[in-house]
């Protein structure tokens, strides 16, 4: 009983942090509509401007407001400099730019900071909390993890859903030539859209670094959980965002926890999980773009 | 690309002197000739690979600096025969594809003579048949897998170096039978030939103790559902067959678990050094005590940078500080100096002008009487490509540890575990070997 306790507060904890990227990916679908392969490595790239901070004597809560202004400014600038470019061309383009920004960001990350392994402070705890004599697997750091992506969810379903921005951000989305013609500023929505998905995608990769270890590439395999994720919850949900993350999570934690070599069959079952989920609800668990699509 | 491109490191000196031929190293008469693939009058060229990036680079990525650190203060004394030794090594990044990929790089393009210390089970794998296929020399793996000494038949031209994970696991076997008769084992094994030949040793000794075995698969970071297990099985004991960065995980996550069993990692996931300057910086958190390992046990084949009275250790440090590059000495780059010694060994009973062919006949003919800093003879022989076979029990304290078991020796199978009756060596003058040339 301990055991299955365990094992699925490890897989909720675990799932949370697929949410927290699978939250970026939502946002920049939500305001631009582009699948965005790059959000791992700029979360990465940011991850490690904070760490560097920090071994220079910051504090975290310093480091992570400076990595997520650089994650603004680092989101915007792309948007502006290499993504603008293709912007409005085949669908295919922007997503293929994104894969090599994803590339070249590692190896620009691995340039610059090196690219050993590090560990990334927790500004909490990382032993688990004790109830009686038994220790359930649930940190001070893992609660940490849940507030910040919950309040991040929440703040972003009110962004979309009660201010003029998010309304105007979701129609130059959905479609350029419409909003234009509404009077929105496309071109600068377009912008605060990448702006703000790289604000949270810097966000994921502090929580997810942090109390563990850090490399160019840490990201690698949390960007495949992500997407599952993501596209569980139907891709332009936040709440599904999280529901698809708890979802994988606790799949994967009884997979690891209960499967004969449990470990090796991770990966493989969330490509099962996907597969299923599509096959019922091909648009995803919360999702509503179908009717939607322009 | 650039960054493989980076990680890619020629070493060599400025030619050394030159022409000035007579009275070099060793012996030998008659004029260098570039005799193989890889050797020119004036160089041998070697090749390796290894983790220099990735989940599997911390401790091993520093392994390539102490060979190299070792071959440039060996070209300043002269090299072997009056050859320097140049050492080409490419990042794998531990997948098994990059590996292929590299080596054929060496062996096509740089055109290497032979392979030393290729590093990784799963990454050597993917290239022993490439490299005995094509007749390249593929001296001293850097894994403990069996799979590069058992069968010189199918694999001719492969050597091991470490003691074997089989071994290994005999030996720590027959301590816990000893020590902790009443301990309930865990196993933590990475899952494949690592964790398997560890397992099937420990196993002999006791399989009655063993409660439980879980395997964790490198790359899948998320350890709990699988120490979760050790605790529930009441394991009290557990032996890590894992890399380093899984000891810090699995300590991370026993942290979070509140699970505090003996641990006893196996010499590939034990350094103190590495594992602890990993897991300090929690200690800003609430891990009060950096040294997390303090009291976890495991084994020994070679002297550790902590044993500074060592007279190896002590000729290690000189020669790190005269040629090696930024940093302390670790016990990656006194892994990498032992091996570029042994290299050196295998090099100068090679001959003065060495064939690929006649390199592995020197090892396996002289090779089981080489001393040098590994604590136990090597079992190299016609027979058997298989490194040490020994190994102490020692105690983590602090960031160095301390011996609970002195050096005992066996072999794979059911090989009985001998105590060693043999001295500990001491380095030969500047730690240059003078090994004769094996004449068939």
């Amino acid at each position: 009983m301990d055991y299955f306790v365990n094992v699925t507060i490890t897989g909720l904890t675990q799932g949370m942090i697929y949410s927290a990227f699978a939250l970026a990916l939502v946002l920049i679908w939500r305001s631009t509509r582009i699948v965005n392969f790059a959000q791992g490595s700029m979360a990465a790239a940011t991850t490690f401007i904070a760490l560097a901070l920090i071994q220079a004597g910051a504090s975290y809560w310093v480091a992570l407001i400076v990595a997520l202004v650089s994650g603004f400014v680092l989101g915007a600038v792309i948007e502006r400099v290499i993504i603008r470019p293709v912007e409005g061309g085949p669908e295919l383009n922007a997503v293929i730019v994104t894969l090599g920004l994803f590339v070249a960001i590692q190896a620009l990350i691995a340039i610059i900071f090196g690219s050993s392994f590090q560990s990334f402070p927790t500004p909490f705890g990382v032993r688990g909390f004790e109830l009686g004599d038994t220790t359930i697997p649930l940190t001070p750091t893992n609660l940490y993890v849940i507030a910040a992506v919950l309040v991040t969810m929440a703040l972003l379903v009110a962004l979309f859903r009660f201010t003029r921005i998010g309304l105007a951000m979701r129609a130059s989305a959905f479609s350029q030539e419409v909003a234009r013609l509404l009077g929105v500023k496309v071109g600068g929505m377009l912008t605060l859209g990448w702006g703000l998905a790289a604000v949270v995608g810097s966000l994921s990769g502090l929580l997810i670094a942090g109390g563990t270890f850090v490399y160019p590439a840490y990201m690698d395999s949390l960007i495949v959980f992500g997407f599952v994720a993501a596209i569980i919850g139907g891709l332009d949900s936040p709440v599904g965002a999280i529901v698809g993350g708890l979802i994988l999570g606790l799949a994967l934690s009884y997979v690891s926890g209960y499967a004969p070599r449990g470990s090796a069959l991770v990966t493989i079952s969330a490509l099962v999980i996907l597969i299923g989920v599509l096959l019922v609800r091909p648009g995803g668990l919360f999702s509503s773009s179908t009717a939607r699509r322009a | 690309m650039s960054v493989v491109a980076a990680a890619t490191v020629v070493s060599t000196l400025a030619a050394c002197g030159g022409g000035d031929d007579g009275g070099g190293s060793s012996g030998g008469s008659g004029e260098n000739e570039a005799s193989d693939t890889g050797v020119t009058e004036t160089s041998i060229k070697l090749g390796a690979h290894y983790p220099l990036t990735g989940v599997a680079s911390p401790g091993y990525s520093e392994i390539p600096t102490g060979v190299t650190a070792y071959f440039d203060c060996l070209n300043k004394a002269g090299g072997v025969y009056d050859r320097e030794i140049e050492f080409v090594y490419k990042d794998d990044t531990y997948n098994p594809a990059q590996t292929s990929q590299v080596t054929n790089e060496l062996v096509l393009n740089d055109e290497i003579f032979a392979m030393m210390s290729g590093l990784g089970t799963p990454t050597h794998s993917a290239v022993v048949d490439f490299l005995n296929d094509e007749g390249v020399p593929d001296l001293f793996v850097s894994s403990g897998s069996l799979m590069w000494g058992d069968n010189p038949e199918e694999y001719p031209m492969s050597f091991g170096w470490q003691t074997d994970y089989e071994s290994e696991g005999k030996i720590i076997g027959e301590y816990i039978a000893n020590e902790f008769p009443d301990a309930k084992v865990g196993l933590f094994l990475q899952d494949d030939d690592f964790g398997e030949d560890g397992e099937s040793g420990i196993r002999q000794y006791i399989d009655d103790q063993i409660v439980a075995a879980e395997r964790y698969t490198p790359g899948n970071t998320n350890v709990g559902p699988q120490i979760a297990a050790l605790q529930a099985a009441g394991a009290d004991f557990v032996v890590g067959f894992n890399v380093p960065s899984y000891t810090a995980l699995s300590q991370l996550t026993s942290l979070a678990l509140g699970y505090d069993p003996q641990w006893f990692y196996s010499n590939v996931g034990s350094d103190p050094n590495l594992v602890g300057g990993l897991l300090n910086r929690f200690s800003e958190g609430k891990v009060t005590d950096a040294a997390l390992l303090d009291g976890a046990l495991t084994t020994g084949y070679l002297p550790t940078v902590d044993m500074t009275d060592n007279p190896w250790i002590t000729e290690f440090q000189r020669i790190w500080d005269e040629c090696g590059g930024e940093g302390e000495l670790t016990n990656y780059r006194v892994y990498g100096m032992s091996q570029a010694y042994t290299m050196t060994q295998a090099l100068q009973a090679a001959g003065q002008n060495p064939t690929r062919e006649g390199l592995v006949e020197a090892v396996e003919a002289v090779g089981g009487e080489w001393e040098g800093p590994v604590f136990a003879p090597f079992r190299y022989s016609e027979d058997s490509h298989m490194g040490t076979g020994g190994m102490t029990i020692e105690r983590i304290v602090g960031n160095g540890s301390e011996e609970v078991q002195p050096v005992r020796i066996t072999d794979i199978g059911d090989a009985e575990i001998e105590e060693f009756d043999g001295e500990a060596s001491t380095p030969p003058a500047n730690a240059i070997p003078e090994e004769e040339a094996y004449e068939g």
